[in-house]
């Protein structure tokens, strides 16, 4: 017993410690940066607020360099545009500065988009300014908003981002059925291992 | 003599083409580990301070700090500071992850992370993301003095190694 009471104060300090390192946004928060405009794929400049859908949105930062933003594109792709066709808005946002990793440019994402045939948007955060207010920290990073602009998911894709025939929990396409759905999200965080985002300085 | 070498040459230079030359690897195989473990890691008694890095082989900012991560671990050793490297390389990725930590000679033993991401991160700090590299410091007696995700130079983790091994005196 002793030795627990020991151990509960320190951990209450670092939560304090790691509170000020910019929280992330909690769940039932408003969408920030909703308006803020980026440079898409197709040349275009997009706000999240143009591609909110009927029934939600789904915002995933993600990037091209990232092995495990690669290891989860397909399924990001497969759910964006399924998801989409089911009125919930999508949306990816590359928040990377693209000096430190040179697959990140914009050049890259637009053959990337084509290639792996994304039907949403893909966009550059070009101040990382957009990741920075969601809080987001790693690529990939999902944050799933209902149709009234409140987060209600935010975390990874699935439970497996090494083998997708052993996924267990597919948490974000959960959420996105719940949405569509009108019905609560089972699980709304979870947590992955992937790679920090590259913030512009 | 040039008719007897040339055949010679060929066969040698052929041979080191062919044959796969990385160095046998020096480093102890990486452990397998979840976050229980890396916490026993912690928890063990004997040390004024300890430093966790979980780095993966396929992230490029944990390879770039990795030798200033192993100069503070050296540096420190003897003031008490035990380093507990954790790879989070994926499955099937072993000798990888060993290959590079004998590029980087590290002559103690390590882990590899294994079982569920969200165990994982969740297990080493509530807060932390999963973003990598991510580094922890503990002092003494296992307490968290910081945690930070992203790489730091010498200079910062010098300062922050610094700072929980000097929580010793001040429990």
């Amino acid at each position: 017993m002793t030795g627990k009471s020991l151990f509960v104060l320190p951990l209450v300090l670092a939560a304090a410690t790691a509170a000020h390192a910019g929280g992330v946004l909690a769940i039932g928060s408003a969408m920030p940066s909703g308006d803020v405009k980026m440079k898409s794929v197709d040349g275009k400049e997009m706000s999240i607020s143009d591609v909110k859908g009927a029934q939600g949105t789904l915002v995933v930062f993600t990037c091209n360099h990232c092995p495990f933003a690669k290891m989860w594109e397909t399924r990001i792709v497969e759910l964006g545009n399924a998801y989409q066709a089911k009125g919930i808005g999508v949306i990816a946002v590359n928040a990377n500065d693209p000096s430190v990793a040179a697959e990140d440019g914009y050049d890259q994402m637009v053959s990337r988009a084509k290639e792996k045939g994304f039907a949403f948007p893909y966009v550059v955060d070009a101040t990382s300014g957009v990741a920075k207010a969601f809080g987001a920290a790693r690529t990939p990073e999902a944050f799933l908003f209902d149709k009234d602009g409140k987060l209600v998911y935010h975390g990874a894709v699935d439970d497996n981002g090494q083998d997708a025939a052993k996924v267990d929990k597919a948490y974000l396409k959960d959420a996105l059925d719940a949405v569509a759905g009108g019905k609560a999200v089972p699980v709304a965080e979870t947590k992955s291992i992937g790679c920090s985002i590259k913030f512009r300085s | 003599m040039t008719a007897v070498w040339l055949p010679i040459a060929f066969v040698l230079a052929s041979t080191v083409r062919y044959l796969p030359t990385p160095p046998p690897p020096t480093a102890p195989a990486p452990v397998p580990a979840n976050a229980a473990a890396v916490r026993a890691e912690i928890d063990k008694p004997g040390a004024s301070a300890i430093l966790v890095n979980v780095w993966a082989t396929w992230c490029m900012p944990c390879r770039e700090e990795f030798p200033d991560i192993l100069h503070v671990a050296r540096e420190f050793k003897d003031a008490g500071l035990r380093t507990v490297l954790v790879s989070a390389d994926f499955e099937g990725m072993e000798i990888e992850a060993r290959q590079f930590l004998s590029e980087h000679k590290v002559d103690f033993a390590t882990f590899i992370k294994r079982g569920k991401d969200e165990e994982f991160v969740n297990g080493m700090h509530d807060d932390w993301s999963g973003a990598l590299p991510a580094t922890f410091v503990y002092d003494g007696r296992g307490r968290l003095v910081r945690y930070w995700v992203g790489k730091a130079s010498y200079p910062v983790l010098k300062k922050r190694v610094e700072e929980a091994l000097a929580r010793k005196e001040n429990p």
